[in-house]
């Protein structure tokens, strides 16, 4: 049966193809573009779809500490149009504020709930992302199930906040990552060696794969945090070929 | 409410003696044993109190005698009191062996002030406590009624007849000490009446002030203020059932109806409610209570009790819940919302300041309210201290962006102490070592000096040098891409080498 003011050639077929066009991921809420042609091709939306879940995680003694992935993270959030509250949901309440400015993200944004165990941060997250009151939801979370994930999505899409689970597992015991997500892209961030000018640090810089996106495919870059440009968060320093995430090379020996 | 044989009818009631027996509790008098309080039974067969026991004895052989407990019977006469909160909220203890009740603006739901007074006779009655109840206008009248009742029914004073009433009884039941009521006998004054027809000025003068007091508040002049276990909040609400409930459901209900009630109080007044108490009065008179508390006032009956919905889980209703009390216990004022026309401005009616809030009252209600905040600056160069916490409804006050200092992403609680390699004197480290992991370094920059607050310094140890308080924080980047902030304290003296402890990461 075909909608109403539609032409009536318009055959089925071409009915379902239209709607397969849309994009995927429902990007209805808006997104967040990188500014980079490589990160468009492979999201589907053409850059971060805002009002879904996205999962960044760690690999290593990072995810014992969470901090490039709170970096990346927290580039991200800079560089959302939406101006309203961010809500910070963590059991370890270690995030130091003056760190923020250097990524571009006003610490004055932040709302932060400090929970006690997984469950109550992900029962925090669903109520803050229901009531659709904020901008972005960002909790740490160690072990994640699918029916809790499916739901935070599901809350995402309700009310167009956008959520973000950083996977940390603060007192070791590190799990491994579930191989199926609800997220609509899976995001993995390692430190990479910066731009040292005179032997000083230069701005910060990353080694971003994105592991999973529903309706795009893998990549993998060296991302820089930048703070010139307000509306693309960070800059693509360098594509790196091989699409698939490194063994665990980081030895950091000697 | 006079319960005259209350020591012994508690005795009864727990157990302790059987109805059947003659009862008496006793008490050491200057060494000897006496009578203290005797049942109904007793005092038939002749007993008196202040009796000595072996005469009771002799009396009564089967007497039973117990030793008088004033702490139990105290401690069982509020547990009394509090029971009878069923029919008033306002309910006290009235030593040794009364009780106060204000039935104010109750009477109504009993049918009648004679119908309550009949109907806690015959609940006392049926438990086997011995009463007589008076109803008057005044404390004092109803005290004096109680006590000087001969028949065994409640007598019920209508308002505005305290001083006719009060006129025939004896000056005993003005709750004079001894002496004043032995030297008003000797003066011929037996009652009441020929009390108040003497001159005040004379009477307190001979008397001191007690009388005068007594015989004011007995007719109505003076207030006379009881303390009661549980004040009344002037904001509260309380609903009782014929059958108690315990399903969540009819309690939830119950909370909805509560809210509205009261909503449409405060309503009245342009007030809104800050922090609520809901109290259940279940059937063995145990009290739970849940509270909630939120940011801003609130006045929707939906939003409180949902909230106290959330909490709901805590309370057990055990056999049933008779009565549920909801109380605002502060309030604050609250100017009604600004409606906005829908077909001219067409976003939500709702503040979004409001709606901010009521997401965080849940948050903060479930996990407790120190547990949100945001994050303010605070001056100090100690970044342990450079952070202060403020509750988030409060406008964030802005950061300076352009601040020269850089400061990593995440701090530890503790700095963790590190193992280094560097060339001295204020060079950066070349290499170290941190959880057990040699990283070597690429790049560093600093130092920067952080020295501890000279005005908020203590005497230093003695055992440390005053270089202690100093430290000097280097940005260090190994050849992973890691970057730690990391500080020396003291100096590379021959003595003793100096410290290194790693404080943060930066993304």
């Amino acid at each position: 049966m075909l909608p109403a003011g539609l032409h009536p050639d318009r055959t089925a077929l071409q009915v379902l193809r239209s709607h397969l066009r849309a994009p995927q991921a429902g990007a209805t809420y808006g997104v967040l573009r990188f500014g980079d042609t490589s990160v468009a091709a492979c999201l589907p939306a053409g850059g971060l779809a805002l009002g879904n879940l996205h999962e960044i995680g760690a690999r290593g003694p990072e995810a014992e500490t969470g901090t490039v992935a709170a970096g990346f993270a927290a580039c991200l959030l800079a560089a959302l149009p939406d101006r309203r509250p961010v809500f910070w949901i963590a059991p370890c309440c270690d995030l130091h504020m003056p760190g923020l400015p250097a990524y571009g993200l006003d610490p004055g944004r932040l709302i932060l709930v400090h929970t006690r165990t997984d469950v109550e941060t992900l029962a925090a997250m669903e109520t803050a992302l229901r009531a659709g009151m904020a901008a972005a939801v960002l909790g740490e979370v160690g072990k994640l199930g699918r029916l809790p994930a499916r739901r935070l999505q599901l809350s995402c899409r309700k009310r167009g906040s956008t959520g973000f689970v950083l996977r940390r597992w603060p007192y070791g015991r590190r799990e491994t990552m579930e191989e199926a997500t609800a997220a609509v892209t899976r995001w993995e961030v390692a430190p990479a060696p910066s731009e040292a000018a005179f032997r000083e640090p230069g701005p910060a810089r990353w080694r971003v794969v994105l592991q999973h996106a529903r309706g795009g495919h893998e990549g993998a870059w060296i991302m820089e945090a930048t703070t010139d440009d307000a509306a693309h968060p960070l800059r693509v320093v360098a594509g790196l070929a091989d699409a698939a995430p490194a063994p665990d090379r980081r030895r950091l020996a000697g | 409410m006079w319960l005259p044989d209350w020591p012994t009818q508690r005795l009864h009631r727990t157990g302790a003696a059987s109805p059947d027996r003659p009862t008496a509790t006793v008490e050491a008098v200057r060494g000897q044993r006496r009578l203290k309080a005797v049942c109904p039974r007793a005092a038939a067969l002749g007993l008196r109190a202040s009796q000595a026991l072996a005469q009771a004895r002799a009396i009564c052989p089967e007497l039973m005698a117990i030793d008088a407990d004033p702490v139990a019977d105290q401690a069982a006469l509020e547990g009394l009191a509090g029971w009878c909160e069923r029919f008033s909220p306002l309910a006290a203890a009235d030593p040794p062996d009364g009780v106060w009740l204000d039935i104010t603006g109750c009477a109504h739901l009993f049918g009648g002030e004679a119908e309550l007074a009949a109907v806690l006779a015959t609940l006392l009655a049926r438990n086997g406590l011995n009463s007589r109840l008076a109803v008057a206008g005044t404390p004092g009248t109803a005290w004096a009624l109680a006590h000087a009742a001969v028949p065994e029914q409640a007598s019920v004073l209508p308002a505005g007849q305290e001083t006719a009433a009060l006129a025939t009884l004896p000056v005993a039941l003005l709750r004079l000490d001894p002496r004043s009521i032995a030297e008003l006998h000797g003066l011929g004054l037996r009652s009441i009446g020929a009390l108040a027809r003497l001159p005040r000025a004379d009477l307190s003068a001979r008397f001191g002030p007690l009388p005068v007091l007594r015989l004011d508040q007995a007719q109505g002049r003076v207030a006379e203020a009881i303390a009661w276990p549980h004040p009344p909040a002037p904001w509260s609400e309380r609903l009782a059932f014929a059958e108690p409930i315990g399903t969540p459901k009819d309690l939830t209900r119950t909370l909805v109806r509560l809210a509205i009630l009261l909503c449409t109080r405060l309503e009245a007044v342009r007030r809104g409610g800050l922090s609520f108490v809901a109290t259940f009065c279940r059937v063995d008179d145990a009290r739970p209570a849940i509270a909630i508390g939120t940011a801003l006032p609130v006045r929707d009956p939906m939003r409180i009790a949902g909230l106290l919905g959330d909490k709901l889980e805590q309370v057990d209703p055990g056999f049933g819940i008779e009565a549920v009390v909801l109380e605002a216990t502060a309030t604050a004022p609250l100017a009604p919302p600004q409606m906005a026309l829908p077909h001219i401005a067409p976003s939500s009616t709702i503040a979004p300041d409001t709606a901010l809030a009521d997401t965080l009252d849940e948050l903060a209600n479930r996990l407790g309210p120190a547990r949100l905040w945001r994050a303010t600056p605070q001056e100090s160069h100690v970044p342990e201290r450079s952070v202060r916490r403020v509750p988030p409804l409060v406008p964030a006050s802005s950061w300076s962006h352009g601040s020269a200092a850089e400061r990593p992403l995440r701090l530890f609680r503790r700095p963790e102490p590190i193992e280094v390699t560097a060339p001295v004197p204020d060079d950066p480290p070349r290499q170290f070592r941190w959880r057990g992991a040699l990283h070597r370094v690429r790049a560093a920059s600093g130092p920067e000096r952080i020295a501890a607050e000279w005005w908020r310094r203590h005497a230093a140890p003695p055992d440390r040098p005053e270089t202690d308080l100093v430290r000097d924080y280097y940005r260090v980047e190994d050849i992973g891409g890691g970057r730690f902030w990391m500080f020396r304290t003291g100096l590379n003296t021959g003595r003793s080498a100096a410290r290194w402890f790693l404080h943060g990461l930066f993304g």
